[in-house]
């Protein structure tokens, strides 16, 4: 991917689809002074016949904007913003066009935002009309094959979409219908293909790309919070610097739910705020980003310890989640969580990761237990060698204060008096 | 039971100032004589008799022998209630846990009164033999008080040297020295002021001046003090307190280490 700094004014990305959108910066557009500069990262596969364009989002159902290249495919923006609380601004400084020198040469963006095009399947375009299209199924639910034209159309539908302007081109049409039939069971009727959505083949699809990302490690903040956080067992009770991390486990439950939950929670997030600032960009999650690293201490020693299997597991689980949550709608993702586990559906067996996390919450609401006691006791236990303490450093300061009122400043006195070379009285006086 | 009345609370109240600074604790010994008090410093190196004849009191009347253990900042604390010229009853039972002190206001009908528990008191008692002393010097308690005073404000001993020529307290301190002679002196308008010393071997002997200082606590009690001293027996300092009632102190000379 290069680097460009084409700069775009939301008008023309919204309506006007002739303008080519260029990758290399010589392609400057008229400067529109109330539309301030993006700057966007466009990938170099894309032609000249790339366009930015409005589809539904397939998590959301909302217009959202993507790159459609005919050639290369299909790409989602990324908005990366900087966080509010450290303002910063792109300078952007045109290269300067020889035949327009009165034109302004650079200028400073309001927001440090950057929007980086990646590739996305086409599939999840096109899945909201495979699923939920009530003309896609009969009227005892099963569901019908169809057409391209018909699962399309249902696509279509709104207004504030391209889709039907974009499926006039032979080419994107072919790479929509190719993605389509990835998923789909197909019939030939006549010269016309049709269509009917096989969630098997969808699960091996969304496997296929959880799989690759999970084969490497996840983006570290991921792999903290979804992956070792999850694994870890409890730590040993008898620590008492431990106690404060364990609390902080105990507070995120650890089950898997909470784990989408959160995802899919930072990922609305993220989405409403791209929303807002600007609906140029599809909401793709954010949630590794916005997840604060709180790194685990692996010093400490653990109770028990994942294998290498079960913690490749737990990472195919959370990127399947993770892809769910970023480009299915929640019900379908839903859906596909709950045959994901069917091991006939996924032909992935999560049973070495059920079984460890099962064996976990066991061991931690043992921990928990015993912790609890262990803070009662050893804090009793404290209490009363601090009170003894403590009563036996009162008792000894009253008395000595009390042997002191008794004894007048005088006799105080005369205790510091030199008596060196005095004999005693009984030497002097003998006892009656 | 003892019951003792005495015309002015005066004399208690200051023979309990004059000691307190000296014993803390100590038993007031009631018999049918009257009530006695011996007691010794921290140390050992001093010792306080004193001795309240029956006569002292009107009434008197002590059926046994009785201790009373006192601590002495105690007493004092309930006989700051009493004024100088309140008639004080000391009152107690015959095995008594308590002491009773009322104190009667001659001017006006105010009568106060005050119980101060006792203490169990372990005191061993010394025999003091009487004693010829050496020199015998009779002086004012003032003028005792003030030696004592102004020398120590220069060093720790005071050596009292008694001699024909008359009596000299010097003393060595890191400042300087100083010393002050008194001769026999007889003022026949104003007796207080006597100086009169009786010798029959000149004596000179070291004592620590802390403690003489605190003798002189007892100075309200009497115009004349009377110091007694001989080789080899402790100093006595005493006041005499109406009739033949007294206050003794009697304090070890320092031997030895002269610096």
């Amino acid at each position: 991917m290069a680097r460009t700094r084409s700069t775009k004014a939301a008008s023309a990305a919204n309506g006007d689809q002739s303008q080519p959108v260029a990758t290399k910066s010589k392609y400057s557009p008229p400067v529109d002074s109330n539309e301030p500069s993006r700057v966007f990262i466009l990938p170099t596969k894309a032609t000249s016949a790339a366009r930015i364009i409005l589809l539904l989002n397939p998590r959301y159902s909302k217009p959202t904007k993507y790159l459609l290249c005919p050639e290369s495919g299909l790409y989602e923006f990324t908005q990366i913003a900087a966080p509010k609380t450290t303002p910063r601004s792109w300078l952007i400084e045109r290269k300067p066009a020889a035949t327009e020198e009165a034109e302004v040469q650079a200028q400073i963006t309001n927001g440090a935002d950057l929007f980086i095009a990646t590739p996305v399947d086409p599939l999840f375009v096109v899945l909201p009309a495979l699923t939920s299209s009530t003309a896609s199924k009969s009227d005892d639910g099963k569901r019908l094959f169809l057409t391209s034209e018909d699962h399309f159309d249902s696509l279509s539908d709104s207004a504030s979409t391209h889709f039907s302007e974009v499926l006039r081109c032979e080419k994107t049409r072919t790479l929509f219908e190719a993605r389509m039939g990835a998923i789909c069971d197909t019939v030939e009727a006549g010269d016309e293909k049709m269509f009917r959505l096989n969630e098997k083949k969808l699960i091996e699809q969304i496997l296929l790309k959880a799989k690759a990302l999970g084969s490497t490690p996840l983006p570290p903040s991921m792999e903290d919070k979804f992956v070792k956080k999850v694994l870890e067992a409890p730590l040993s009770v008898q620590k008492s610097d431990v106690i404060k991390t364990e609390t902080k486990e105990g507070h995120d439950a650890p089950s898997l739910e909470s784990v989408e939950s959160q995802s899919s929670v930072s990922t609305v997030d993220s989405a409403t705020t791209v929303d807002s600032t600007s609906s140029l960009a599809s909401a793709a999650s954010t949630a590794a980003t916005s997840v604060s690293g709180d790194a685990v201490e692996d010093s400490v020693s653990t109770a028990m310890k994942a294998s290498d299997d079960v913690v490749a597991l737990q990472r195919l689980k959370v990127a399947f989640s993770f892809i769910c949550s970023g480009h299915v709608s929640p019900t379908t993702a839903t859906r596909l969580e709950g045959l994901l586990k069917e091991r006939n559906m996924s032909g992935v067996d999560f049973a070495p990761l059920e079984a460890y996390l099962t064996e976990l919450a066991k061991l931690r609401a043992e921990a928990a237990s015993a912790r609890s006691m262990a803070d009662y006791s050893g804090k009793r236990h404290l209490d009363d060698e601090a009170e003894e303490a403590r009563a036996e450093k009162k008792r000894k300061l009253e008395e000595e204060k009390k042997r002191k009122a008794s004894a007048s400043r005088g006799v105080r006195e005369l205790k510091k008096v030199n008596t060196s070379g005095m004999k005693k009285m009984s030497d002097f006086f003998k006892k009656k | 039971m003892l019951e003792a009345r005495l015309e002015q609370a005066n004399i208690l109240k200051k023979v309990v100032d004059a000691i307190k600074d000296l014993v803390q604790d100590c038993n007031f010994d009631c018999n049918d004589s009257g009530v006695a008090l011996q007691a010794m410093d921290n140390s050992h190196v001093a010792l306080v008799s004193m001795m309240l004849k029956a006569e002292a009191f009107s009434p008197y009347r002590c059926d046994r022998n009785i201790a009373l253990g006192v601590n002495l900042t105690s007493l004092t604390k309930v006989l700051r209630a009493a004024q100088n010229e309140d008639v004080l009853t000391m009152k107690a039972e015959d095995a008594p846990d308590s002491l009773n002190l009322v104190f009667e206001s001659s001017d006006n009908d105010r009568i106060s009164e005050y119980d101060l528990k006792l203490m169990d008191i372990d005191q061993e008692h010394l025999g003091i033999p009487e004693t010829e002393y050496a020199a015998t010097i009779a002086m004012p308690a003032a003028e005792f008080k003030r030696i004592c005073t102004d020398l120590a404000a220069m060093s720790e001993s005071v050596t009292i040297d008694a001699s024909k020529d008359g009596i000299k307290f010097s003393c060595n301190g890191d400042i300087g020295n100083g010393a002050v002679t008194l001769r026999s002196h007889s003022n026949v308008e104003k007796p207080e002021n006597n100086v009169d010393i009786e010798l029959t071997e000149p004596v000179a002997l070291t004592f620590s001046l802390k403690y003489l200082v605190n003798f002189c606590k007892a100075s309200a009690l009497s115009n004349q003090v009377k110091i007694c001293l001989s080789n080899e027996v402790p100093l006595l300092v005493e006041y005499n307190l109406s009739g033949s009632s007294y206050l003794r102190f009697y304090l070890a000379p320092k031997i030895g280490d002269e610096e």
